[in-house]
């Protein structure tokens, strides 16, 4: 943390002294427009690698880009959402939703020369519901698994899940080889059927992992890169330096480091992705007695000048909101977007109605990896409504496991604006992490068996759930976070839904 | 001198052993839920279980304790929780480059800082005052910042050197001395001026010693007092102060590493510990402790050698 600030000042002092000789630092790819050859190579910055390369342990998010590099999933998720054949040329339901049937391709192999079929895809079902790994939710509903016959492969469900198609195309879809699934070796080494195979010789786990384009891919349109490597690249100065002076095609920065490296001729792939703002996790009042009352929660709501706050700690860079749904999700109402302005005069009425006109205090805990001056705009807005908001002790790595065992009644966290079904799992249902206290009420729980039943039409049944959780004040969300991807001239890159970093098919040579 | 080699090994191991047992009890108190953390933030109850029996969790500290250590002492310090990757084979690629870059520091240092030093000391006039407002100018400036500097003009602007490492299995001496050259500036840079001043004030002190009047008023020559009289004895406190900059660079090298994105050991002790992946912390605490009394040993020997009195004692 010491490091923290200090470096965004050199950052900004070096991007000055950039400005300046900013012309002459793009040259280096003037050069390459010329010959496109498919002989080009493409280095990511990541910020991190994968804890294992056994598919079962994969993770969503930016985390499941190396994966793709080595491995094909069941269906593959275009830019915009939508769901196209990858392993599976086709899907269907029965027509309670409660069976899954995919054709599966015949022509395709691993890169240990085993065969893809239906008994390769039930073998990685099956691995990946007992290797306990942090997707195995995915597959909660699944029951069992049958190779029909050998292209075809059937998931019977205890009950429909809207959301099982999106994971055939992350980490439940990611097909390994069945003889190496669950060996020691394939922890450190991929075998998938994937348009790469991991060259071990030039890698350094924990540095950089290289890749080569496997010679007899079957979709060489998913293949646009002779090599891929991935560099480590935790730090964002390190991030930053390596992608302005060449070493990496492109990587994740934020608004401040982002403007150095537009200073010298990247391009920013802009999505969103997050929502940041409160979690008003105790609506029991079992900790805080006041967050019981529904007045209570939306003064905290109105307290606040989202699009201040914004301008402040993300220069601007986000869409201020009151909904935790985002737009790509099916989910969102436009009418919500604003549904709560900056009122401090109606959040002190609110507050005097509800009975607290001598004040709240409310506990939350400080996550070093969040921007730390959000929390102090965040007190200094609540302060002047009457709520006193106590920033406590930072936490790491014991954060989830509090936030489970209810230690915390209000958390501020970024948080992932994915599908309907997974958002409700994730934040609103009684199973939800982030919903430790277990509030519901039979209203809300008959949306959310809607959204369940809801087959095709889930994700707009979603909606009435958007409209409960704003108007009974659950959260109180302050904006949409621009995720800030920036990459050089000589590739092009497709931002991807959903994702900070953009999947692995993305990417292309400049034309 | 044996007896004086064997005391010291023990009490080193002494050392080692009490570090590792306070790190191991320290993590367990501060670390929470590996397990949750591991298998992420949906997962239920039973898979949190499930990963706390599959990493031994289940077990009582104690128990964990010495069957770490019985494997520690056989070679064996288990794989990392989150990446997989041996422990041993995690420290055997990267201890090489921060041990490279720390050494290579650590001489320019110790040629540099004693040429400064001692001209400061004899001549005095400007080269001492310089000498001594650069101390406090160096000490005032971190390493890290040091390093972006030299990353901004050298790498970005002048393109002269990598902006981050170039290090990779099988790399040839240049990419390490490119990829090395500003990180190694930086660390020198930073250790040059304390260390002169350092050097500085011990030589004047023995200077100031009454046996450099003795041997003066016999007529013997201002060189042959310096290089034979007054240089070994002022070593020793030199000697110290370098083995100190040297533990402390252990420290200032994390930063430097992750700027430059060198896979040194720094990155990994920074991410094993905030993460709580024990098994690589402890390798990390293992080999720190190990450099430090070797260090310490050597420097101590050394001492031995140059004055005898020393080693009396």
């Amino acid at each position: 943390m010491t490091l923290r600030k200090p470096a965004l000042a050199m950052a900004a002092i070096a991007s000055l002294a950039l400005a300046g000789c900013a012309s002459n630092t793009p040259s280096s790819t003037g050069g390459g427009d010329g010959g496109q050859g498919q002989a080009q190579t493409l280095t990511l910055g990541i910020l991190g690698e994968p804890r294992s390369w056994d598919p079962s342990q994969a993770h969503v998010g930016h985390v499941l880009q190396p994966y793709q590099v080595a491995y094909d999933s069941l269906l593959l998720r275009e830019p915009d959402g939508a769901l196209s054949p990858m392993l599976a040329t086709e899907w269907e339901y029965n027509e309670d939703n409660t069976v899954l049937t995919l054709d599966l391709r015949t022509d395709v192999t691993f890169s240990d020369g085993a065969k893809f079929d239906a008994e390769a895809a039930k073998a990685n079902f099956d691995h990946f519901r007992e290797a306990n790994g942090p997707q195995m939710n995915q597959l909660r509903a699944v029951d069992s698994v049958a190779a029909v016959d050998e292209d075809t492969v059937e998931l019977t469900l205890s009950a429909p899940d809207p959301s099982l198609e999106f994971y055939l195309s992350q980490a439940a879809g990611l097909m390994g080889s069945p003889a190496a699934l669950g060996t020691e070796s394939i922890t450190t080494e991929p075998v998938g059927s994937g348009p790469y195979v991991m060259d071990k010789a030039s890698s350094v786990p924990g540095s950089q992992l290289v890749f080569t384009a496997r010679e007899d891919y079957w979709n060489k349109d998913l293949q646009k890169f002779s090599s891929v490597t991935l560099k480590t690249l935790a730090d964002i100065t390190a991030r930053t330096n390596a992608l302005v002076s060449g070493q990496v095609d492109a990587t994740i920065l934020d608004p401040k480091a982002g403007k150095q490296a537009e200073g010298s001729g990247m391009i920013l792939e802009s999505n969103q992705v997050d929502w940041t703002g409160l979690l008003l996790m105790d609506r029991g009042g079992e900790v805080v007695e006041p967050l019981a009352d529904v007045r209570v929660r939306q003064a905290i709501n109105y307290a606040f000048d989202r699009q201040t706050i914004l301008d402040q700690v993300r220069l601007g860079r986000g869409s201020v909101t009151s909904q935790m749904f985002g737009p790509d999700s099916g989910a969102w109402v436009e009418d919500l977007e604003d549904r709560y302005t900056y009122d401090p005069e109606k959040a002190k009425e609110l507050l005097a109605e509800a009975g607290y006109s001598s004040g709240v205090t409310i506990e939350v805990p400080a996550l070093p990896a969040e921007e730390p001056t959000l929390l102090a705009v965040l007190k200094q807005q609540l302060s002047d409504v009457g709520i006193t908001l106590n920033v406590g002790a930072p936490t790491t790595t014991t954060f989830t496991s509090d936030v489970a065992a209810k230690k915390y009644p209000v958390i501020q966290y970024n948080l992932f604006q994915g599908e309907p079904w997974v958002a409700i799992n994730q934040l609103i249902s009684t199973q939800a992490l982030y919903n430790p206290f277990k509030t519901t009420t039979p209203e809300l729980q008959a949306l959310i068996d809607d959204v369940q039943t809801g087959g095709t039409e889930a994700a707009e049944k979603a909606q009435a759930v958007n409209e409960y959780v704003t108007e009974n004040a659950w959260f109180a969300p302050l904006f949409r976070i621009d995720q800030m991807y920036y990459h050089s001239p000589k590739i092009s890159v497709t931002p991807q839904v959903q994702q900070a970093v953009p999947s692995i098919y993305n990417y292309a040579p400049a034309k | 001198m044996t007896s004086f080699i064997l005391k010291r090994l023990a009490s080193g191991i002494a050392v080692l052993l009490t570090v590792s047992a306070l790190t191991f009890f320290l993590l367990y108190f501060s670390s929470g839920n590996i397990a949750r953390n591991i298998v992420g933030d949906q997962a239920s109850p039973e898979q949190v279980a499930a990963k706390e029996v599959e990493l031994g969790l289940d077990q009582p500290l104690i128990f964990r304790y010495f069957s770490w250590l019985g494997s520690a002492v056989q070679g064996d310090l288990g794989t990392s929780w989150f990446t997989s990757e041996p422990v041993t084979q995690a420290l055997s690629s990267r201890v090489p480059v921060t041990m490279v870059m720390v050494f290579t520091a650590m001489l320019i240092i110790a040629i540099v800082a004693a040429l400064i030093g001692v001209a400061a000391a004899v001549r005095r006039g400007w080269i001492d005052r310089l000498v001594q407002v650069a101390a406090v100018v160096g000490d005032a400036i971190p390493g890290f910042v040091i390093g972006i500097l030299l990353v901004t003009l050298f790498a970005i602007q002048l393109g002269f050197f990598p902006a981050t490492s170039t290090i990779s299995p099988g790399a040839g001496a240049t990419a390490w001395l490119i990829s090395l050259t500003l990180p190694v500036a930086a660390l020198v840079l930073n250790g040059v001026t304390g260390g002169a001043q350092q050097i500085r004030s011990a030589v004047i002190k023995q200077l100031e010693r009454d046996y450099v009047r003795t041997l003066r008023s016999r007529g013997i020559s201002e060189s042959e007092i310096l290089f034979k009289h007054v240089l070994r004895s002022a070593a020793p406190a030199g000697l110290t102060v370098l083995s100190l900059q040297l533990i402390g660079m252990l420290g200032g090298v994390v930063i430097i590493e992750s700027i430059f994105a060198l896979p040194g050991l720094g990155p990994l002790a920074v991410l094993s510990t905030t993460q709580g992946d024990l098994p690589v912390v402890m390798g990390v605490v293992i080999y720190t402790v190990v450099v430090v009394i070797v260090v310490n040993l050597v420097v101590d020997l050394l001492n031995g050698w140059l004055n005898p009195k020393v080693r009396v004692s």
